[in-house]
């Protein structure tokens, strides 16, 4: 299957579409397959575990959604998951340029500085709950929302990322700028961040979604339960006394549908880099 | 103020321009502060809630840890009953081919990512679906692939026998042969996503002129992906390549969900025996020694891996 | 922009002194409460009950703060030792199964006999045989919150197809009806497997995992490679389903409630998980029994208080409380369990076999045969007894291995961990 990247400028197409809609038709079936069992289980409730499984729904009805949201209390996490996600994009898109833009310059120690950062990331969180518990508590952190959120302040990946799309910006611009009298700040907001509009969307999706469903971090640092992040409200769903199937299932999207919403959001941003290309040197 | 290096569009702000030294001392000085200050938010977070954990982890690794009483050294002990753990050597096993197995989700992630990013009706559509399992919670994901993968009452099961693949169902998550497979899969299916917008963004990264000026040149499409496309988005791919090494991580909770490691430990990752140890088996000092070898083993790794795709975490030379 | 002016405004003022005046009024108070946490463990749907309890004890002691924290089961030993780490365990903490053995053993629980001794009325409260599984030592170091016990559920349609009629009276004729009720689709027998749940297995053919004296393994026998064979047996040709040895409480407890399975093996509180997921099931169709032998490994759970705890004497004032008839009898109404309490099980067995007969007969099993526990074994390191079994056992009922071998292996392993 070729791979066609010619650009749609040329008004004329090279090659027919068509087996990239097959390919990708295929792909997202695939992708969705779980999603409709999930959608399903959660509008019905039904026992999975009857055979064979009901490939319709049987007597779907959405009250298990108003259910999940009476149940725990849904708003009081919300409410905290988004403050939480607000702090921790917030300080993302701006450390993660700050050290990715520093890491485009050539100086001594960068080759170790980029290992050490690479190196931390084979650090897995599990491994460190204690240590981080015991910090947090010395910096007076515990049960807050900057506690919560201080962790994921800044992500390795997201730098590099950032770091990616810096280098591809032309020497040129940066020349011409720093010929303009701009400061390195003025740099990274006039001139690299807006040539990189899908890294800061890519930034902005992935820390979205680290800190909104982070488990076992809010786990162990908040206290009162009027702290607690979405996430933690699963497992008043998980209980062996009574049956709480549809609900949580029904809890499991309801909890997914901002980061998808995060993502319909930022999706313009990956189009707008491919058009905006031509300003590029 | 002029630059004496050369202009050359395909060099980006990046390697090739090193801090000039010398008779502008001062302003390189203040380059370098500049640097410095600009990482030091990023590396403020990391020394807290990744260093200081790791050293915390070494030194525990040397000791016979007491949760309610005094704590004493005992060196290598703990590293020493690591070569006679059955279960370390299978969960290492287990890791190292889940690592191997990473780029097949990064080939399949680039695949994709090149088809959505050609200009075709219902892209965004298709890049949402692909991308919709990523947010999900893990916990959801184990659940309802759990559910997938049951011998009597499972989707997958139902599906082979209902097209009459198999007479008989499969044990997946039963199966000493197929617990850890079954998971890799589920795990790549979340993972996809994630792999695609990091591919995305480094695709979006490649300045359209280059294939315009190759095109002119009557350079042919395929030709355009090799040698524009690949080298450029190599920074991209060595990341989730970087990112594949410690993909076990990930699963953590899918191991969790779907077979606590078992059966027998068949699908232990290194990740899942740590928190074993450290908080069912009341045994943090081994589980800090297990996180010493793991991180070892995953930066000798890393950097085997940069060493190989010509260091400078995949950075291209300059043209 | 912002107006600074506005600040200076009389009612933003006044505004700003009630605040610092509440403030200020606050902080009195609070420097003369004391305060005392307790953890409970996957039980947030009481969380009515648990506000009653705090404010009937703040009428008892209104110079103390009670807190509530609850944490499911993967997560709890993760909380409570990152607490005890960092100085700051909760004061009173409910264990499930054989986890209060680990913190005891290391000395990190608070011993309750010399508190027992001094309330002597307090021990008089519980039923004797649930009561002593958490000593340890001689010692006493938890109360019963609320009991539970393994026994068998039986699907009497499935039995009536396969021409039974009455539950298995021994441990052959168990998996003979799973071997006939295993058609098609059907599972004859599934049991859970978390903690030592599948224990009474073994034991009701005479096998002993140790020694009396806990120090050497001793279910290496030919009796003992017997049963593992049948069970391996029965796994292979589908009387057993083998999620039963891999799967945790879910998957068994949704197959039984869909109602293809002839018999579970599981606690009590199963029983209303499966009844939510299970339309089918009523008197005619469902019952309860003891198995063979009438051997059931507990899987109740316990209140003690941590060793770090800066109160101990208010955190035993409140598990006194909390473990008085009034209150054990509130906990059972609302959530429909035996609490241990003598006093409060009666009236509450009593009062369910009118309003729930179903529910009735089951949780009169757990107070049935209370000297056939198993399964409860006073060890400082259950856990890593059980990780150097366990998989063995696996390792045989999945075909891996013969069930002699299986059992070589994990004596072995067995011997280590209890060596260590």
């Amino acid at each position: 299957m070729r791979k066609n990247i010619a650009p749609k400028s040329r008004g004329v197409r090279r090659s027919p579409h068509w087996p990239l809609h097959v390919a990708l038709i295929v792909v997202s079936a695939l992708m969705l397959m779980p999603f409709y069992w999930v959608l399903k289980t959660s509008l019905t409730g039904e026992n999975i575990f009857v055979y064979p499984p009901s490939v319709l729904p049987k007597d779907p009805h959405p009250f298990y959604y108003v259910d999940v949201w009476y149940f725990i209390p849904f708003a009081r996490y919300l409410a905290n998951s988004l403050i939480v996600s607000a702090l921790a994009i917030a300080a993302n898109v701006v450390f993660n340029a700050m050290a990715a833009y520093a890491l485009t310059k050539n100086f001594k120690g960068r080759g170790l500085m980029m290992t050490l950062l690479l190196s931390c990331m084979m650090i897995p969180f599990q491994t460190t709950i204690v240590p981080a518990y015991l910090i947090t508590g010395q910096l007076g952190l515990l049960n807050s929302y900057l506690g919560l959120a201080l962790p994921t302040f800044s992500t390795i990946v997201c730098i590099f990322v950032y770091k990616a799309s810096f280098d591809a910006v032309p020497r040129s611009l940066i020349d011409a700028a720093r010929i303009d009298g701009l400061s390195e700040l003025q740099v990274i907001m006039k001139i690299m961040m807006p040539l990189s509009t899908a890294a800061v969307a890519t930034n902005v999706i992935l820390s979205f979604i680290w800190s909104w469903n982070s488990f076992l971090w809010p786990l162990i640092v908040v206290r009162e339960p009027q702290m607690q992040t979405l996430p933690l409200g699963l497992s008043r769903f998980l209980t062996y006394h009574e049956n709480t199937t549809g609900a949580l299932y029904a809890f499991c999207i309801m909890v997914l549908l901002p980061g998808i919403a995060i993502f319909l959001l930022a999706q313009k941003e990956f189009i707008r880099g491919l058009t905006s290309g031509a300003t590029k040197g | 103020m002029t630059s004496s290096f050369p202009r050359n569009t395909l060099t980006g702000a990046g390697s090739t321009v090193p801090v000039r030294r010398g008779a502008a001392g001062s302003k390189q000085r203040r380059e370098l502060t500049l640097i410095w200050a600009f990482l030091l938010p990023s590396l403020l977070v990391f020394f807290l809630y990744r260093i200081l954990p790791l050293a915390w982890n070494v030194i525990l690794s040397f000791q016979q840890f007491s949760l309610f009483g005094e704590s004493k050294w005992i060196g290598f002990v703990h590293y020493r009953d690591m070569l006679e753990d059955e279960v370390f050597w299978t969960s290492l096993w287990n890791t190292l081919i889940y690592i191997a197995s990473a780029p097949i989700g990064i080939l399949l992630a680039l695949a994709i990512s090149l088809m959505v990013n050609i200009e075709i009706r219902g892209r965004n559509l298709y890049r949402t679906i692909v991308f919709l399992s990523y947010p999900l919670m893990t916990v959801a994901v184990g659940i309802i692939w759990r559910w997938m993968y049951d011998e009597k009452v499972g989707l997958f099961n139902f599906i082979l026998r209902y097209l009459g693949v198999i007479d008989k169902p499969l044990p997946f998550l039963q199966s000493f042969e197929w617990a850890l497979p079954s998971i890799l899969l589920a795990n790549v299916w979340q993972i996809l996503g994630f792999y695609m917008i990091i591919l995305l963004a480094g695709l979006q990264a490649i300045p359209q002129n280059l294939y315009e000026a190759a095109s002119i040149d009557g350079a042919s499409p395929r030709q355009q992906f090799i040698r524009i496309t690949l080298p450029l988005l190599r920074p991209s791919i060595f990341l989730a390549f970087v990112i594949g090494i410690m993909t076990s991580f990930t699963s953590f909770d899918l191991v969790y969900v779907m077979t606590q490691g078992g059966p027998s430990h068949s699908s232990e990752l290194l990740v899942t025996y740590i928190y074993k140890a450290a908080f069912e088996l009341s045994r943090i000092d081994y589980a800090a020694a297990l996180t010493v070898v793991q991180f070892v083993l995953l930066v000798v790794l890393t950097w085997v891996g940069n060493r190989l795709s010509g260091g400078d975490a995949g950075a291209r030379e300059t043209g | 922009m912002f107006n600074w002016k506005s600040l200076l405004r009389p009612s933003s003022l006044l505004g700003a002194a009630l605040v610092v005046a509440y403030f200020s009024m606050a902080t009195p108070a609070l420097a003369q409460q004391k305060k005392i946490s307790f953890l409970t463990w996957n039980i947030a749907d009481q969380e009515e009950l648990f506000k009653e309890w705090i404010a009937e004890f703040k009428k008892i002691r209104p110079d103390v703060d009670v807190e509530w924290l609850d944490k499911k089961g993967p997560e709890f030993p993760t909380y409570y030792q990152t607490q005890v780490i960092a100085g700051t365990p909760p004061d009173i903490i409910n264990t499930q199964g054989g986890l209060w053995l680990e913190y005891a053993a290391a000395g990190g629980m608070v011993d309750l006999t010399p508190f027992m001794a001094r309330d002597a009325d307090v021990r008089r409260r519980f039923n004797a045989d649930y009561l002593a599984n958490w000593t340890y030592d001689s010692k006493n170091y938890m109360l019963p919150f609320y009991i539970s016990k393994s026994l068998l559920f039986y699907n009497k349609t499935m039995f009536k197809e396969a021409g039974l009629t009455a539950p298995p009276q021994t441990f052959d004729q168990m998996m003979d009806f799973a071997a006939k009720m295993s058609k098609g689709d059907k599972t004859g027998m599934l049991t859970l497997n978390f903690d030592w749940l599948y224990w009474p297995l073994f034991q009701m053919n005479g096998v002993d995992l140790l020694t009396p004296d806990l120090k050497k393994a001793a279910f290496n026998t030919p009796k003992a490679v017997q049963v593992l064979d049948a069970l391996a047996k029965a796994t292979a040709n589908g009387g057993i389903n083998k999620v039963s040895w891999t799967g945790r409480w879910v998957e068994p407890n949704g197959a039984f409630a869909a109602g293809n399975v002839g018999m579970l093996h599981a606690h009590s509180p199963a029983f209303f998980f499966i009844r939510g997921q299970a339309p089918w099931l009523n008197a005619d169709t469902f019952g309860a029994a003891h198995v063979p032998g009438g051997w059931a490994t507990p899987n109740s759970h316990g209140l003690g208080i941590s060793k770090g705890s800066k109160h101990p004497e208010i955190a035993w004032e409140f598990l006194k409380m909390i473990t008085s008839e009034k209150w054990t009898a509130r906990f059972s109404e609302r959530r429909k369990v035996l609490t241990g309490n003598i006093a409060s099980d009666k009236t509450t067995l009593e009062k369910m076999r009118k309003d729930d007969p179903l529910a009735a007969t089951v949780l009169q099993t757990q107070l049935e045969q209370t000297d056939k526990l198993t399964g409860n074994w006073r060890l400082a390191n259950d856990s890593q007894v059980k990780a150097a079994f366990y998989p063995e056992i696996q390792n045989a009922v999945l075909g891996r291995k013969t069930a002699a071998e299986a059992l070589k292996d994990a004596e072995v392993k067995v011997n280590r961990a209890l060596a260590r």
